[in-house]
């Protein structure tokens, strides 16, 4: 056993006790050794001189095993307490009193170290969120200038049926969906850590939630002469419309990233299993490599796809779709033909708390 | 239809304005923030787009006062995706919730949505007659010389369409930008093999040259 591993648990062991306390005896026997010595020469009895010794040595053994146990006590509780304690660095706190100066200092000491390290990691959560809400706020305040743009562009487009301009605006319109893209993905990341905070189950429909996302790429897979079948009759789920319309977002990005070289086609479908819905968004793309299958959920994982086709593929989108779906209790999956296609699969479980008739109402 | 923009980010304000008159609503933008709740009320419109983030009060305490004296319908607008404003939109007496930046159909179904739930909306013109031919948009059928052709989603939308801008020249691409608005995904080809099917139905029926080719252009009927 190593001191390391000593230490962690918290366990005194006696036979690192014993060697621990080597010089103790050692002064202990010889002092004993020189005291009967000394007697036996002055004269005193042989008996006499054993008898000191018998009881001087039961009484260091007496000591030695209490000492033994008050310590193993002692290191015992402070095991139990970093076993128990989530925030081990909060020790020094909740270390047992102790009457022994050694002790005392001891817990002084780690004591104002452990301070020192809360100091560090408030200051850093405390960054860290002004960071996240500056973000936040960043993110808000330039959606108004993509919302203007994006209004300018559909009027525009409304104002005759034939305009040279046309195909500009068009244009113009499918990078600014670009942009709101890349905005959306850095407010979800920023945001993925702390769903809990940010959601509002209600009965969604993921008819509507898919026709959304499609119709927000619609320049995007209309130039890109592609086809959408959407159909998600029995898709009535209990969840947050506003994440699962990111996540639909990301899939349909990736098929569109990915599509065929004729008649690209992607269909969104829902069907019942079991006690939930499944969503399915399935294309005819390129597809993913059986071997690169179970990673494409890692995060910044570009596959041979990425690397070839697209060098901009950041290896996030389908990395947060994995990390939000986690968060909302959804199950995801892919599944691939390389060179035919692939599907993404979204498993929405429907618990036994809301299948009953009770909870008609949309509103939590 | 008489709607109400409050929206104090003025290049918003007034394309949200435009798109409104083009969906053929009367649209009206508050220029002053004041005292909204009251202008609010003056003005009376039939429904009233509520940013949340306004300079002077904030969306949410003008809703409650509006709420106070006035039913009329509010759709909060705003570029906070918080579930808790949601929820206090909801709360404080809000009909509804749109998050910027929105897809303008999308905008415009929420609008129609509410009016339907509150207003009693008149008809809709469900039948769009041009030469002797007549759509029939809720039965999704032609008809002609009281002969019935049944029409597939695709054809049907497509045909509302150029029926609703008959006389005018309509590109392709508006068709296809209108079909996706309208919940049909296809692409120019899928386009295509449509118009063929609606022409081969159109001559069996007996309607020669209903619908014109302009080389470049696109559709006019």
């Amino acid at each position: 056993m190593n001191e390391r591993e000593m230490c962690a648990a918290g366990r005194l062991h006696p036979g690192e006790f014993l060697k621990d306390k080597i010089p103790v005896f050692l002064l202990q026997a010889s002092g004993m050794m020189a005291l009967c010595v000394f007697l036996w020469l002055t004269g005193y009895g042989k008996g006499g001189c054993v008898l000191i010794l018998i009881c001087r040595g039961l009484a260091a053994v007496v000591w030695t095993l209490a000492e033994y146990r008050n310590r193993k006590q002692y290191f015992s509780q402070m095991g139990q307490v970093l076993d128990k304690v989530d925030q081990r660095f909060l020790l020094g706190e909740l270390m047992p009193p102790s009457f022994r100066l050694e002790d005392r200092m001891y817990r002084e000491m780690i004591r104002k170290s452990n301070k020192s390290v809360i100091e560090r990691i408030r200051r850093m959560e405390g960054e860290q969120q002004e960071y996240r809400e500056y973000i936040e706020s960043w993110v808000h305040e330039i959606k108004a200038p993509i919302t203007s743009i994006a209004l300018m562009c559909e009027n525009d487009r409304n104002e005759g049926p034939q305009r040279a301009d046309d195909e500009r605006i068009r244009r113009i319109a499918l990078e600014n969906q670009k942009v709101e893209n890349a905005v959306d993905m850095v407010l979800y990341y920023a945001r993925s850590d702390e769903v809990y905070k940010d959601y509002a189950i209600r009965e969604t429909d993921l008819q509507a939630v898919a026709e959304e996302a499609v119709l927000k790429n619609k320049y995007y897979l209309i130039q890109n002469q592609m086809q959408v079948e959407v159909d998600c009759a029995p898709g009535t789920v209990y969840t947050d419309g506003k994440w699962i319309l990111f996540i639909l977002n990301q899939l349909i990005l990736n098929s569109a990233q990915y599509r065929a070289r004729e008649n690209p086609h992607i269909w969104i479908t829902a069907e019942k299993y079991g006690h939930g819905v499944r969503l399915a968004v399935k294309d005819n793309g390129a597809g993913i490599q059986k071997e690169e299958l179970p990673r494409i959920f890692e995060k910044g994982f570009t596959g041979t796809n990425g690397r070839c086709q697209n060098d901009k593929a950041t290896g996030m989108g389908l990395y947060l779709c994995r990390k939000l779906c986690g968060k909302l209790g959804i199950g995801i999956r892919a599944e691939s033909e390389y060179g035919r296609g692939a599907e993404v699969i979204l498993d929405f479980p429907v618990s036994s708390f809301v299948q009953g008739d009770t909870v008609k109402e949309r509103d939590i | 239809m008489h709607i109400l923009i409050v929206e104090d980010e003025p290049v918003i304000r007034q394309e949200m304005k435009l798109l409104l008159e083009n969906a053929l609503y009367q649209a009206t933008a508050l220029e002053e923030f004041e005292d909204v709740a009251a202008e609010v009320l003056d003005i009376a419109p039939d429904l009233v787009l509520l940013d949340v983030n306004l300079p002077g009060e904030a969306g949410f305490d003008v809703c409650a006062k509006i709420r106070s004296a006035s039913d009329v319908p509010i759709i909060f607008v705003t570029s906070r995706t918080d579930s808790m404003d949601e929820l206090t939109g909801l709360m404080k007496g809000g009909d509804d919730y749109i998050t910027k930046p929105f897809q303008a159909p999308i905008l415009l179904a929420h609008i129609a949505a509410v009016l339907k739930r509150t207003v009693r909306e008149e008809k809709e013109l469900l039948r769009i007659a041009h030469k002797d031919v007549e759509l029939d948009v809720a039965r999704g059928c032609l008809i002609f010389r009281g002969q019935d052709v049944e029409l597939t989603k695709n054809e049907l939308k497509i045909l509302h369409y150029l029926f609703l801008n008959k006389g005018k020249i309509v590109s392709r691409r508006n068709l296809i930008d209108y079909l996706w608005d309208n919940q049909v995904f296809i692409d120019d080809n899928t386009l295509s093999v449509n118009m063929t099917r609606i022409r081969a139905k159109l001559e069996q029926a007996g309607v020669h040259e209903f619908i014109t080719t302009k080389r470049g252009l696109g559709y006019f009927i």
